[in-house]
């Protein structure tokens, strides 16, 4: 219980560190977000800023707006006005939610497949196997995508090459994102698996001659899961970065694209909303991930 | 084998870094509207030229010196950045050690694109901001090995015989710890460049990186998408220079012993 809060303490602590690093290199970024194709007038300019507290002190700034924030008021959009942050991460985040768990299901079926296959696999098969997961984890996502696109939407015309149109327009973005995280993943997969064939209790469950399955399931994939599940918070990460270039790709109005249009926009609350989404996403999938491995091994609950 | 043909690869990279651009006779940003959208093999453009009528082959070989000066730059800075943190941590110990480790902590809980892609924000899109901003992103991982590392060099005995000669820290520290921890920084190192090869192409591959007339492996990916459907080869050639770097650093990495 002590250890729970003290996590929770930790991550309120990260979240409130992430903001203030968004919020003091947002503003020390040079230019300011309505400078635009043409000048304004000095005077639309300055009030402008002063509707938007930008003249104030920047000390002043980050407290208001770090008093605004913790009580849920994230502001509205520069680049879009009238239009709140909250409003645009709401309609985005439930699309990048399907996007993402998509392929993370996707990514962890491939992974289970492929690491079972690499743990039984005999040598010249094994070492085709190895050379396959390294190329998979060295082809960037852009890449993939650009040739998902190439092959199955240009050339056979099966899936849509862009947009948000239904389901299946998740195809191929969802794929983009699982294949790199699933080869890394299976190799980690893989690894752990090995070591549990020859771990003593796998022995001894192989002597007592229960059918092949229980002992495949019960005794070799659920104890090698762990490795799987320590990672659950790098992965996410990973994910995240492969939703910034796969939904910019694809134009899917999700999280990623919205952040990096407002990056490119210089749209300070629009940043920092996502920033801070991102962040608890992030230390959401850490604590499910430890709480996970938990349950599946409790000697991890001893340390 | 594999460790061999990525020594090779890269050898290449480095030749083709080396010798002047002047290696196809053609200014990668000359543009000749009589040949926008050149197919490949054209008479004195064998790679075709992009869509302002640019030569392909020379913008490939310039891209490549540009992705791999910031790959090696970033590769450099963040094993430095995170060497001096680690070891600072593991030398030091005590409060100061926890302090820094909770620092990292928060740091390493965010992806280095993240990070790098706020940087971007107040550094602009040249060269420079690029490595910088890729190196602050991706050191978390360097520093924790080096202080793992440190912690084994602070048990051994050699240290202990070091320590009751009377030799001062900063003797221990640069005759002692660093020269041990080189061999682990190098593998670091190998592990860090394809990592800044790649967070370059995805940042400039975003619009968010370098540029458009500076060309490097992630802007011409970038610019061959946009062509895709009428010429897939403009996008065909960097992407596969991209794999093959990242291959070529993975197999000399591995090659080179530790993993």
């Amino acid at each position: 219980m002590k250890r729970i809060l003290r996590r929770l303490l930790a991550s309120i602590l990260l979240i409130w560190a992430v903001f203030t690093l968004t919020f003091f290199l947002s503003r020390m970024a040079p230019g300011s977000p309505f400078q635009g194709e043409r000048k304004l007038p000095p005077e639309i300019m300055r009030t402008l800023l002063s509707y938007y507290h930008l003249d104030r002190p920047l000390s002043v700034q980050y407290w208001e707006v770090l008093k605004k924030t913790a009580s849920g008021d994230w502001g509205s959009s520069f680049k879009s006005p009238g239009v709140s942050v909250s409003e645009v991460i709401g309609r985005a985040l439930p699309v990048s939610m399907v996007l993402g768990g998509t392929a993370f299901l996707e990514s962890l079926c491939l992974a289970l497949g492929l690491g079972l296959w690499m743990a039984r696999a005999r040598e010249p098969v094994a070492n085709a196997l190895r050379m396959v997961s390294s190329i998979w984890v060295a082809l960037p996502s852009f890449l993939l995508a650009a040739l998902l696109i190439e092959v199955f939407s240009i050339k056979l015309g099966l899936f849509p090459p862009a947009l948000w149109t239904g389901w299946s327009s998740v195809v191929l973005p969802s794929l983009a994102m699982a294949i790199a995280p699933a080869g890394y993943l299976a190799r980690i997969f893989a690894t752990s698996l090995s070591e549990t064939f020859r771990s003593p209790f796998f022995l001894a469950a192989r002597g007592r001659g229960i059918s092949r399955w229980r002992l495949l399931a019960g005794h070799g994939v659920l104890p090698s899961l762990n490795a799987v599940v320590s990672i659950l918070g790098p992965l996410s990460a990973s994910f995240l970065t492969g939703s910034f270039v796969v939904e910019s790709l694809f134009a899917i109005p999700g999280i990623g694209r919205v952040f990096v249009l407002s990056v490119m926009n210089r749209d300070y609350p629009l940043i920092m909303g996502t920033t801070l989404v991102y962040t608890a996403f992030l230390v959401g999938m850490t604590l499910v991930g430890d709480a996970i491995g938990e349950w599946i091994d409790p000697r991890v609950r001893a340390l | 084998m594999l460790g061999v043909g990525g020594i090779l690869f890269l050898l290449f990279l480095v030749v083709l870094s080396i010798l002047p651009e002047r290696l196809t006779g053609l200014e990668p940003v000359r543009q000749d509207t009589h040949l926008v959208l050149a197919p490949l093999g054209t008479p004195g453009h064998l790679l075709g030229c992009d869509f302002l009528g640019r030569d392909n082959l020379s913008r490939l070989i310039s891209g490549s010196v540009v992705s791999l000066l910031i790959g090696v730059s970033v590769g450099i800075f963040s094993t430095v950045l995170g060497a001096f943190w680690g070891l600072l941590s593991g030398y030091v110990g005590g409060v100061f050690d926890s302090v820094l480790m909770r620092l990292l902590e928060v740091w390493y809980a965010l992806p280095e694109l993240l990070i790098a892609t706020i940087l971007m924000l107040v550094l602009g899109h040249g060269i420079l901001s690029v490595v910088v901003a890729l190196s602050i992103g991706g050191w978390m991982g360097v520093a924790r090995v080096v202080r793992a590392e440190t912690l084994k060099i602070r048990e051994q005995s050699y240290l202990e015989a070091a320590r009751s000669l009377g030799a001062t820290p900063l003797r221990l520290l640069l005759k002692h710890f660093v020269p041990n921890l080189i061999p682990v920084l190098f593998v670091l190192l190998l592990f860090r460049i394809p990592g800044g090869i790649l967070g370059e192409s995805t940042l400039s591959f975003l619009g968010l990186g370098l540029s458009p007339p500076a060309s490097s492996w992630g802007t011409l990916v970038n610019e061959g998408w946009k062509a895709l459907p009428l010429t897939p080869w403009i996008l065909a050639f960097p992407a596969l220079m991209i794999i093959l770097a990242l291959l070529a650093f993975q197999w000399a990495g591995e090659e080179s012993g530790l993993r």
